[in-house]
């Protein structure tokens, strides 16, 4: 009985196990991913190891993996790559620099916005794909075209979430800004497009997308150099194991691209989490 | 000279409307709020009472008629003046998310061009005076309404206005809240002496802070009467069980009654 009170009285006395400093939530579904995607590798390569398919049709990850060192290796591909992200992000942040600032000034202003909304609606809905001919009898079939493109197509989801992200600014956040003696320059720098920031990082992850699959479209048709030139020289040449190391390469490339993306916006919103 | 009153004279507004016809949100508002005292507006919800808090404020203007900020002279007479310092706390909070606390309760003196060391000292303060210290690097995001609401009253006080408008303050808080931050929201009136503009919905909040209750009518709104609140300050909580409170609120919300009737009509 003494032993069953003192026990208790112990336990009262010992502190409820404190809080830790480090204690946190943490995301336990990290490595699901990765290890869905190793799974798929290794069916892969086993039924093709056993399946008795020709290599001509699909070949092994493994032997995709070998061709893609070779071709960095000996045939120079990583001067391809160096070019085709060149074109990629010359026409991303071209087209950055200027869908931002115009969204801004169709979001503020109601002139500039009646004026731009027209060209805006007209050249929107046109495939970027098929301004390829007249791209090519204006700035040839060099990195200024291939650039060129890349920034038509991106223009847009950047300029259109740029606007809607202004627009949806809350009307109390400017109201409460006003009341504390802001200006209009103020409101615009301080409010406004700090408000607008995630619908613009909307549109440019959009943006890093459509770039990608425009230049490499475009290198396709039209280049000598660049990871789409090779991709299609490959093809016309039957060297399957060719097209698959070019297009892991390009997968792996959108993963890098989209991962660091998401880690950059993650630092712009970090007020965001909780 | 010394601030006298807020004086309203004639005034009306309307909303224009693309798709509809305009509506009419105050119709020939005269009124006149005397400085260094609070002034409680209740109405039926929709009455305009926000609109005339804008108004006042000069974030809206009107259609007809204006506002007179009036400062006597010591003899008696009053002449209209510049506006004098205002702050406004609103029912949605209206903290800027991306902002920590105390940049929040900073942001008026950043606009102004105060210096970074000068600006924290003093929102420091403030947040220390809404017992909110502890908190400066916290989102708003984490904060309860509660919290919230006290860091907006933070970020006015912190301008020292000579003129607080409260815009129905506690009206998105819980009952437990409510009556809380009531409570202290008083204890800081009476110290401040400051002239307070109160809207809100609630009969109980209008007659505990108010020195004044003026009560409007449903939309279009005008002045419905205006009452004086004689009850001793400092009040705690339980002034509410003074026989003259309940004598108030009845005679206000037989005012209110029909009012609020006819608002539900259209």
């Amino acid at each position: 009985m003494t032993d069953v009170n003192r026990s208790i009285a112990f336990q009262a006395e010992k502190p409820a196990s404190p809080p830790q400093a480090d204690e946190r939530l943490r995301d336990d579904t990290w490595w699901y991913g990765p290890v869905a995607m190793a799974c798929f590798l290794v069916f892969w390569e086993v039924s093709v190891m056993f399946g008795s398919i020709p290599e001509l049709f699909l070949p092994r990850p493994s032997v995709v993996v070998v061709t893609l060192y070779d071709l960095f290796a000996t045939k120079g591909l990583v001067y391809d790559l160096g070019l085709t992200l060149y074109r990629i992000f010359g026409g991303f942040f071209l087209a950055a620099f200027v869908g931002i600032g115009l969204g801004l000034l169709m979001g503020m202003s109601k002139r500039i916005y009646a004026i731009a909304d027209i060209f805006v609606a007209a050249l929107y809905p046109v495939p970027k794909i098929a301004l390829v001919p007249l791209l090519v009898i204006w700035l040839g079939t060099g990195n200024s075209f291939q650039i060129a493109l890349s920034a038509l197509g991106c223009i847009f989801p950047i300029l259109v979430n740029t606007i809607i992200g202004v627009r949806q600014c809350d009307e109390g956040l400017i109201l409460a800004a006003r009341d504390l003696g802001a200006n209009t320059v103020q409101i615009q720098r301080k409010v406004v497009l700090p408000a607008a920031i995630p619908a613009i990082f909307g549109g440019l992850r959009l943006a890093l997308g459509i770039s990608i699959i425009l230049v490499v479209a475009a290198e396709m048709q039209t280049a000598r150099y660049g990871l789409g030139a090779k991709l299609q020289a490959a093809g016309q040449v039957l060297e399957t194991g060719q097209v698959f190391a070019i297009l892991l390469l390009l997968a792996v490339l959108g993963i890098l691209l989209t991962k660091g993306q998401d880690r950059l916006g993650g630092l712009v919103n970090r007020w965001r989490a909780n | 000279m010394q601030f006298e009153a807020i004086s309203i004279e004639g005034l009306s507004h309307r909303f224009l409307s693309r798709t509809r016809p305009p509506t009419t949100a105050l119709t020939d508002v005269t009124c006149r709020f005397p400085a260094g005292k609070v002034t409680s507006i209740v109405g039926p919800s929709g009455c305009g009472k926000s609109t005339l808090l804008l108004i006042m404020r000069g974030l809206v203007k009107a259609s007809q008629g204006d506002v007179k900020f009036l400062y006597g002279n010591g003899a008696g007479a009053l002449t209209p003046g510049d506006a004098p310092r205002m702050a406004t706390v609103w029912q949605s909070f209206n903290l800027l998310p991306w902002r920590t606390v105390v940049d929040n309760v900073a942001f008026g003196m950043e606009l102004q061009g105060v210096s970074k060391a000068e600006r924290r000292e003093k929102a420091m303060d403030a947040i220390k005076s809404v017992e909110l210290s502890g908190f400066e690097n916290h989102y708003p995001g984490q904060l309860s309404g509660g919290m919230k609401q006290r860091v907006g009253l933070a970020r006015g006080m912190v301008m020292s206005p000579d003129i607080l408008f409260l815009d129905e303050p506690f009206g998105a808080l819980d009952a437990q809240t409510r009556l809380y931050l009531q409570e202290q929201l008083s204890s800081l009136v009476e110290k401040s002496a400051k002239t307070v503009i109160l809207i809100t919905h609630s009969i109980e909040e209008a007659i505990f802070l108010g020195d004044h209750v003026v009560v409007m009518t449903a939309r279009p709104g005008k002045i419905a009467a205006s009452l004086d609140v004689d009850l001793p300050r400092p009040r705690g909580i339980d002034v509410q069980n003074d026989k003259r409170f309940g004598e108030l609120f009845s005679e206000i919300y037989g005012l209110l009654r029909d009012e609020v009737r006819k608002s539900m009509m259209n």
